[in-house]
């Protein structure tokens, strides 16, 4: 089974037009800052919100597409959801929220009651089956949401922020229990999340979502390897810049360059890790080929490793040893050199 | 949660508790009046008379009716008024509550113009079916819902706007259409609205009386309810008054107590 989405869609400010595949079996994360159009995207596929063009396939079968006049209803669409803030239905017992999907597609109230214990079960809470949602922990709410919506056995799952609303010792049982979950599931996983931990421990493949449009979509090792926004390098945690390669150089404008490894051309990105990058107090001689100065901005961080931000021509984010920052004093501030190895710039074209 | 050294009211600022217990004496005393004054001996032989009994019947019947007839109605009406969007529904939702600021006797007027013998729907519908509406006990339940409903319906209303949608969504994604959604979730989720609701225009409903009396008349033993039955026997017969009035008060409590009961037992 395979999900094939082109979800076009406007509501109020955020103009939403995204395109996705995914496998069955394969689980892949939407990142993307707030506002990026990320739950709208989980309701347009559910069947929530209508698309006002694209299309959305399962495996062959059209859920929906305007341009035909298609449209499924979200209740007939074999999908399941779990929702950020869980929505378990407050009047109902624990049991009786996990059947309800079961219920509602036609199963008798026995045999849907048996196989609601079967999922508590499965995600260790078959205890509480006669609680009421409000009684239950964060962490146990999540789990019977997660239940909930496999209990049905959807075609497709769906899930936004499974793990946002849980505090720091709850998210890391419940991810690990999660990814289990997430496994043993046979269609198409979406999940939404602005953890890059979660999309790392979870999801196999992340799509980005910024302003409406996917800026980019990979592996988790592809993405943040070569981030394609500004938003993903922060992410990831290194220096991206967007140039333009002409004789082996890279110009950014306002006279800022730098020397390529390689001889590129036309509209480039280069990244620069962090850790590739060395700072000196003195104008430094030898090897390295990108050398400018700069202003120490901050100096942040713990353990063994330190960032520091320096202004200039090109901005840039270094990380270092304590031992650097103490030796060179860059607590102080004021001016340093920044050296960068022509191979440790990674060019790739936009 | 008691803070210590202070005893429970000590806070309440002197002007607001005097006049909450001007307010309290307001509603009480009159209750208390009609308990006094009320000839308990002749209780027995009053519940022996049969337009009494009538009128008691009567009272009950309507006035369950007339709730029923609000609830059916009225619970989709708030729906729409709560759900819907389209244009004009602001003056839909004035008009529909006008009834609960209409001087009942106007209210009866306009029943009549419509439902009445040569009314705009009241003349068509005794051509066709010989049925005729005013002064008939399906007259008093019409008059009494048309006073009622709107009393359940801002009730209701009011639930469905506080409910999260997101329910109703997380329901859809289950595989639940919108009539099991709205039965399944909606509904037992305003089921404390729909409990205020229903007491409240059951209550108006009891009570009701100049709608009643211009629309279905006050003929005893078909058309008179309690409320018809009091007010014609104040002229005659005081004593027998104070006594229908309390045999109301009584029924009110009973299934205003009855009516609650149920709701809880519905309610999460």
């Amino acid at each position: 089974m395979t999900l094939a989405a082109d979800v076009r869609l406007r509501l109020g400010t955020l103009q939403l037009d995204a395109s996705l595949r995914v496998t069955s079996g394969e689980i892949v994360a939407v990142v993307g800052p707030n506002g990026a159009g990320k739950t709208t995207l989980l309701r347009a596929l559910a069947g929530l919100v209508p698309l006002a063009g694209g299309r959305v396939e399962l495996e062959g079968r059209t859920w929906e597409d305007p341009s035909r006049g298609l449209r499924v209803p979200p209740e007939r669409r074999p999908v399941g959801v779990v929702f950020q803030d869980r929505l378990l239905f407050p009047h109902l017992s624990v049991v009786d929220n996990v059947a309800f999907g079961l219920r509602a597609w036609g199963m008798r109230r026995r045999a849907a009651h048996r196989r609601a214990m079967d999922w508590l079960e499965r995600v260790g809470l078959a205890g509480v089956a006669r609680a009421r949602p409000r009684a239950l922990s964060g962490g146990q709410a999540q789990r019977v949401a997660l239940a909930r919506a496999l209990a049905p056995a959807p075609a497709l799952l769906l899930l936004d922020e499974p793990l946002a609303s849980l505090d720091v010792e709850a998210r890391r049982s419940i991810r690990h229990q999660l990814r289990t979950h997430l496994d043993a599931f046979r269609g198409p996983c979406l999940l939404v999340t602005h953890d890059p931990l979660d999309a790392a421990t979870l999801a196999g493949r992340l799509t980005v979502l910024e302003s409406g449009r996917v800026t980019q979509s990979g592996t988790v090792e592809e993405v943040t390897r070569r981030p394609r926004s500004d938003w993903i390098a922060e992410l990831a945690g290194v220096n991206l810049y967007r140039g333009w390669g002409r004789e082996g150089r890279v110009e950014f404008g306002a006279g800022a360059a730098l020397v390529a490894p390689e001889r590129v051309d036309g509209e480039v990105f280069a990244v620069i890790r962090p850790q590739a990058v060395a700072l000196h107090r003195s104008r430094p001689h030898g090897t390295p080929r990108n050398v400018w100065s700069g202003q120490v901005a901050t100096v942040d961080g713990r353990g063994d490793r330190m960032r520091v931000r320096v202004d200039g021509a090109l901005p840039i984010v270094a990380e270092v040893t304590p031992a650097a920052v103490a030796e060179l004093d860059l607590g102080r501030g004021g001016p340093v050199w920044v050296s960068v190895k022509a191979t440790e710039v990674d060019l790739y074209p936009v | 949660m008691s803070r210590p050294g202070r005893s429970w009211g000590a806070g309440l600022p002197v002007t607001l508790s005097t006049l909450a217990v001007a307010a309290g004496l307001l509603l009480l005393l009159p209750l208390a009046g009609l308990v006094l004054r009320t000839p308990w001996a002749r209780l027995a032989m009053l519940l022996a008379d049969p337009v009494v009994g009538a009128a008691l019947r009567l009272s009950l019947v309507a006035s369950l009716g007339a709730l029923a007839l609000s609830t059916v109605l009225g619970v989709p009406l708030a729906w729409v008024l709560a759900r819907g969007d389209f244009p004009g529904k602001a003056l839909l939702r004035a008009l529909c509550l006008l009834p609960m600021v209409l001087p009942p006797v106007v209210a009866g007027v306009a029943l009549l113009l419509v439902f009445g013998r040569r009314g705009l729907v009241g003349g068509p519908l005794a051509e066709l079916t010989g049925l005729t509406l005013p002064y008939s006990p399906a007259g008093v339940v019409l008059a009494e819902a048309f006073v009622a409903m709107p009393f359940l319906v801002v009730t209701v209303e009011a639930g469905l706007r506080a409910v999260d949608r997101g329910f109703e969504d997380a329901a859809a994604t289950l595989g639940a259409d919108r009539w099991r959604t709205f039965r399944w979730v909606t509904v037992p989720l305003v089921a404390r609205s729909l409990g205020a609701g229903m007491a409240l225009s059951w209550a108006r409903a009891l009570g009701e009386f100049g709608a009643t009396i211009t629309f279905a008349g006050n003929l005893p033993g078909r058309t008179q309810t309690m409320p018809l039955a009091v007010y014609l026997q104040l002229d005659t017969d005081p004593e027998t008054a104070y006594l229908l009035s309390l045999l109301l008060l009584g029924v009110s409590v009973a299934v205003l107590v009855a009516l609650r009961g149920g709701y809880r037992a519905a309610a999460p």
